[in-house]
């Protein structure tokens, strides 16, 4: 076990080693930005100073090497635009993009749940076909899209929710958030809807899958035979077992919620770290682009180092297999 | 069925092997043809792609002729008619752009994209899928470790990072396109074909001392290309979208060559002020595209699938 944990440890010290390179190096090739920060009118002295400033004088492997030994420190440089250092703007914008992932992952499991249920219970009827061709459309149509339709039909065309933005925020825990007023839901409700619809579409697929699988199991029949009522036995003895896969696939997935929230802030204006990112793509702001996507790369790892851990602590064949080739 | 019977009518010694030879493409067409919605959408994706190659010969008008297009244009409602004479049956654009012509040369880049970074990565992939099944050990292990890091990561992420290394352009977003699907098809290549390495037809391949080209190439190729015909259209019409949505991001094409996804953008900046047109009615192109290839995928799946066989 201890050597399953330290091998994966190792493996993913590697990728994050590894994609640091990867994402620096790659950032580094992006246009000048001095060019854009620098006025035409600055002297050649000036010019100097400021790239010197910046860091950008030294030759490539110093540069990364500095930002290797400041990473470690929890220092992944300045921003060249607002001034202040780069992880702090990006941990500044997270509790918007973390109560937008959330209610969406929320909005997945209580709708896509129920859904997935029904259509696994009653695979024949349309109401379930229905359900089983509205999840095709989740898993194929662009989310930014699906965004923009319905912006145009419910902020646009018939003026129900507020079309950009975030509503007014509370601080709670020392959390900025926007969940505790109606106002603030107003706001959180069509991008949180946009952003869960693959994740719904998802659910109701594995949901469908579970029940339908289960309703023909022993524990099932036994419990029918017992005469227990059939709302227990889809409560206790279905949901129980169907949420197994559900909330494994989730916790995978839920790194994707943020990366894919870079699409939704973008078309709702939502003020969280993907419009940081896309804005700073489009200032050229390389510490900020650096730094979100070391931060995603770290989220994706950890997701998946503990999901690792926890199969190999649930199933022993996967460690054993391992260690053994 | 009067098609199947007229051959064996004209064939009639015929034996189990030539019945083996005749048959998988009949069954497949009848199979495929029980769905009526699933043959709609072939012509509707054949309809699209004759646009697309066409699109010079079909518009109204050459929406980049700078000659022709005027400010003067700009934002007219559909059916209202252009400064040119010609009728603009969707509206016009921003930049006065007639949008059918726009939709038109969209489809063009938005498919050439898809389809063409599709058949890229679809030839890497099938090659190292089926260098990591047929030789196994060390070489599988290592390349299965890097699909299974890509795969990791949403595919959004990966284009997005190299969109920004490498800047804006068709080729650009063709390499981020390539590079973000290459993985799948490697993966399931590889599934279907550690499948196959294991049946004796390889085997008794291998005791024929057949090289190892030709074993790859001639016997094991050709028994996983079912499985690859249904990723490769699933994965284009992703691509298509992923395209999109990247041009949305102002990362995908230039303004010069616009996408839909390009086209959805420049509309987005209107809808507020009610030139709803310029953004639905690239939206909508996009949407019958990628749902039509999506349910020709599905159906394929359907179809191809040994284990729902009849």
């Amino acid at each position: 076990m201890t050597v399953f944990i330290i091998r994966r440890l190792m493996q993913a010290g590697v990728v994050v080693l590894l994609m640091s390179f990867l994402v620096f190096s790659g950032v580094f090739l992006v246009g000048d930005p001095v060019d854009i920060l620098i006025s035409d009118e600055a002297d050649e002295e000036d010019r100097e100073r400021a790239i010197a400033g910046l860091g950008l004088d030294k030759p490539f492997h110093m540069q990364y090497l500095l930002f290797l030994r400041g990473a470690l420190r929890g220092d992944l440089g300045e921003s060249f635009i607002f001034e202040e250092p780069a992880l702090l703007l990006i941990v500044e914008r997270m509790p918007a993009t973390m109560e937008l992932a959330l209610f969406a992952l929320l909005i997945a499991v209580v709708i896509g749940i129920p859904l997935g249920m029904f259509a696994g219970f009653r695979p024949e009827s349309i109401t379930a076909k229905t359900i089983m061709s509205g999840s095709i459309l989740g898993f194929s149509l662009p989310s930014f899209w699906v965004g923009i339709m319905m912006m145009v039909l419910f902020a646009v065309h018939l003026g129900w929710l507020p079309s950009t933005g975030r509503g007014p925020t509370t601080e709670w825990f020392g959390i900025e958030v926007s969940f505790t007023s109606w106002k603030g839901i107003s706001y959180l409700l069509m991008p949180a809807i946009n952003l869960s619809l693959f994740k719904l579409a998802l659910v109701i697929r594995l949901a469908r899958a579970g029940t339908r699988e289960v309703v023909h199991q022993d524990y099932i029949k036994f419990a029918r035979a017992k005469g227990l009522s059939g709302r227990r036995i889809v409560l206790v003895h279905v949901l129980k077992n169907i949420m197994i896969p559900v909330v494994t696939v989730l916790g995978l997935e839920f790194g994707g919620l943020v990366a894919f929230s870079i699409v939704t802030e973008t078309v709702f204006a939502w003020p969280g770290m993907g419009k940081l990112l896309i804005d700073s793509i489009g200032m050229l702001d390389r510490p900020v682009i650096v730094a979100y996507l070391m931060i995603i790369v770290f989220l994706f790892v950890i997701i998946n180092l503990v999901v690792d851990i926890l199969y190999s602590i649930l199933d022993p064949r996967v460690r054993l297999g391992e260690i053994r080739s | 069925m009067s098609s199947s019977n007229e051959s064996i009518g004209a064939v009639p010694n015929l034996t189990d092997l030539g019945e083996k030879v005749q048959m998988p493409l009949q069954r497949f067409l009848s199979d495929y043809r029980e769905s009526s919605v699933a043959v709609v959408s072939v012509f509707v994706v054949i309809t699209i792609a004759i646009i697309a190659v066409f699109a010079p010969l079909l518009a109204p008008t050459d929406p980049y002729d700078l000659a022709v297009v005027t400010v003067a244009d700009k934002t007219l409602a559909p059916g209202v008619i252009m400064s040119s004479g010609q009728t603009a049956y969707l509206g016009t654009d921003g930049s006065g752009r007639d949008l059918l012509s726009g939709i038109f040369y969209g489809l063009r880049i938005s498919l050439g994209v898809g389809i063409g970074s599709g058949v890229i990565a679809l030839t890497i992939g099938v090659f190292v899928g089926l260098i990591a099944a047929y030789f196994g050990g060390r070489i599988d292990s290592l390349i299965m470790r890097l699909v299974d890091i890509q795969l990791s990561f949403p595919a959004i992420l990966i284009a997005l990072v190299l969109l920004v290394t490498l800047g804006k352009g068709v080729d650009k977003t063709l390499i981020a396109l390539i590079v973000v699907q290459w993985a799948y098809y490697a993966r399931t290549v590889r599934g279907s074909a550690l499948v196959e390495r294991g049946k004796e037809y390889i085997e008794s391949a291998h005791c024929l001392a057949l090289s190892k080209r030709r074993i790859l190439m001639n016997h094991l190729f050709p028994n996983v290309v079912a499985p690859i015909i249904v990723v490769g259209t699933m994965q284009t019409a992703h691509a298509i979208a992923l395209e999109a949505t990247l041009s949305f991001l102002g990362l995908g094409m230039e303004q010069t060559e616009p996408s839909l996804g390009s086209l959805i953008a420049n509309g987005f900046d209107y809808i507020h002020s009610g030139h709803y047109w310029i953004t639905i009615f690239p939206g909508v192109a996009l949407l019958v595209t990628i749902v039509s290839i999506n349910l020709v995928g599905d159906r394929l799946r359907d179809v191809l699938n040994p284990r729902l066989q009849r």
